[in-house]
């Protein structure tokens, strides 16, 4: 039962590759016998355009059907009907007359030939495409070895500060005072909750994994996503100050929310605490008829020229100030960049006058 | 100091039982702890607590099996804690009975809130749903149902009937989420099918009409793939 199940689609297609390949050698012999009779009956002072009219369907005959046999059909039927219906004597069958076994020889090479022409050129096609998917494969397997780098780079430090801490608290915990206790719980507080903000991140790559091609994307309200993903922000940073403006249309895009939420929150958060500076973070949703874009400004620092080629790789940040070692932007971006590629949109990062700019943009549902 | 009310929390993690626990007395609760489903559905039967706080991850059985067993003979309010990005499931519990979820990890705050939530509503179903406060106020937002009237600062808003029924169906039920399947039956009727796209639109209009900023919500909070919340009515 099983094998007759799988064997089914199989013959099915192929079957229905010969049909077609029928259908089109049929309705172009035909119609080259209609604009033969067109010829033969309004201009027949110029025998020669019928056979052109045979030449021309045998040509296409063999361009559009895979294999020989279609076109040596058509060259046969070409040379037939020419003998046929339009030479003297007419409705009889006559091979006698002078050079026809060599224009159908003529005929035959050129069905031939298009036909091997139309075969290489769809192999051709095929390699171009494997190529095209290996080339896919590499981009992603370089993505995902960077992510793994910038991991373990990035777990680490947080995890370093909460075993550190808590070990010092257990083991002086008679001779420390109330004050150092609640610098070093805050400090495991911290280190936690950026530990989560990363698990969170890499959770949502595995989101992507988890169905091999890509991700399973449902209409979302664009709104509803930057109004969950500010929420969700303002819960851990209740003090960001974040300036959002959404187009007044009701704007429905293919996306995964839990992901796209996560994308906003890391270039959210990245501008509030890398920025250096205290003014409002915007995030702005422009309607741009073939897709939608989300810009994430800040009025802060800006990111050196040399970081900003290669912001989306993954690679762990080394500051020239090492004051910001902690919190690099490591992870996140590449994670951002991740799930953009997979919903087929772009992502970039600029400097503007007063800070940075990052951009992203999501395809609309194709109508 | 009599304790508040009784609590019910089934939670396999010892360390995160032991700190809600901790929280939840220091706020006067009386907290009573179970690691498994089984032992939880003892518990409940012989303690009838107020609130059963429930994870969905549990060694013995599936936390919708115990939701599902617990409905059938109480209406305790039952919060589900569940990881974050699993929202079919957290859907799964609301349908089947849960009146609210909490996402770890979460804040003492929320997770006080969500309690004082389920309690007041639990207490006012006690009284019969009939004594329903008359009018529901949130900062400038007053919907007043029996008027059907919904004014923001003063002013008049002009809302048309599905959109009032939504706004009052969310507002009843304020600071618990609903979800999507609960709000097309309750507005369209049990036949209607499972494209929630006119809740969604409507929502969207509701929300052009009450909020400021659309994408900066007060008052009509999205949960994601679940539903609706509405913010917690003031206290007068």
């Amino acid at each position: 039962m099983k094998k007759t199940d799988i064997q089914t689609p199989f013959f099915a297609t192929h079957l229905g590759s010969i049909i077609k390949n029928i259908l089109i050698t049929l309705i172009l012999t035909v119609a080259a016998t209609i604009a033969a009779f067109w010829f033969f009956r309004h201009v027949p002072e110029n025998p020669a355009n019928i056979a052109l009219v045979y030449i021309t369907a045998l040509v296409l005959t063999a361009r559009f059907t895979t294999g020989y046999v279609y076109g040596i059909f058509a060259s046969l039927v070409g040379v037939i009907c020419v003998n046929y219906l339009f030479t003297y004597p007419y409705f009889a069958l006559n091979f006698t007359l002078t050079g026809y076994p060599i224009t159908f020889l003529f005929m035959l090479i050129i069905s031939l030939s298009i036909s091997t022409m139309t075969s290489q050129i769809k192999t051709q096609g095929k390699v171009l495409v494997e190529r095209e998917k290996l080339l896919m494969e590499a981009e992603k397997e370089k993505m995902r070895a960077n992510l793994l780098r910038s991991v373990s780079h990035d777990l680490r430090t947080p995890l370093t500060g909460i075993i550190g801490n808590s070990s010092t608290y257990i083991d002086n915990c008679n001779t420390l005072s109330e004050k150092e206790k609640l610098d070093i719980v805050s400090h495991i507080n911290d280190d936690s909750n950026w530990l989560l903000c990363m698990v969170e991140n890499l959770l949502s790559v595995t989101r992507i994994d988890e169905r091999s091609m890509g991700i399973a994307t449902s209409l979302e309200s664009v709104e509803e996503v930057a109004a969950e993903a500010i929420q969700r922000l303002q819960k851990r940073l209740p003090n960001a100050e974040i300036h959002v403006q959404v187009p007044e249309e009701y704007l429905l895009i293919p996306m995964d929310a839990m992901l796209i939420e996560q994308v906003i929150i890391n270039l959210l958060e990245n501008a509030l605490i890398h920025s250096k500076s205290t003014l409002p973070v915007e995030l702005t949703v422009t309607d741009d008829s073939e897709y939608v874009t989300f810009k994430v400004k800040d009025y802060g620092i800006g990111i050196s020229p040399e970081r900003l080629k290669t912001i989306f790789d993954g690679s762990p940040y080394t500051p020239d100030n090492s004051n910001d070692v902690h919190k690099g932007m490591g992870i996140g971006l590449s994670i951002c960049k991740t799930i953009i590629t997979a919903h087929n949109g772009k992502i970039n990062a600029f400097n503007h006058e007063h800070g940075c700019l990052f951009i992203f943009t999501l395809p609309k549902e194709k109508k | 100091m009599i304790p508040k009310s009784s609590i019910l929390l089934i939670e396999d993690e010892e360390n995160i039982r032991s700190f809600i626990a901790t929280t939840l007395k220091n706020q006067n609760y009386k907290i009573t702890t179970a690691a498994s489903g089984t032992e939880g559905l003892h518990l409940c039967a012989s303690l009838c607590p107020d609130v059963v706080l429930l994870d969905l991850g549990l060694p013995d059985m599936d936390g919708i099996e115990v939701i599902k067993k617990l409905r059938t003979w109480t209406s305790t309010p039952i919060i589900v804690i569940s990881a974050r990005s699993h929202e079919q499931e957290k859907a799964k519990a609301l349908d089947y009975g849960a009146d609210d979820y909490i996402t770890k990890p979460f804040g003492t705050v929320e997770l006080l809130a969500r309690i004082r939530t389920s309690l007041r509503h639990s207490s006012q179903m006690n009284a019969g749903s009939l004594q329903q406060v008359p009018v529901y106020r949130h900062k400038e937002l007053v919907v007043d149902y029996e008027k059907h009237l919904v004014t923001l600062s003063g002013e008049m808003i002009h809302l048309t009937q599905i959109e009032f029924k939504l706004l009052s169906l969310l507002a009843q039920n304020s600071g618990k989420v609903l979800t999507y399947s609960f709000i097309m039956e309750k507005i369209w009727g049990p036949y209607v099918d499972n494209n929630n796209q006119i809740l969604r639109v409507n929502m969207a209009n509701i929300r052009r009409k009450i909020e400021k900023n659309p994408a900066a919500p007060e008052h009509v909070f999205t949960e994601i793939g679940i539903g609706y919340r509405m913010a917690e009515a003031d206290q007068s």
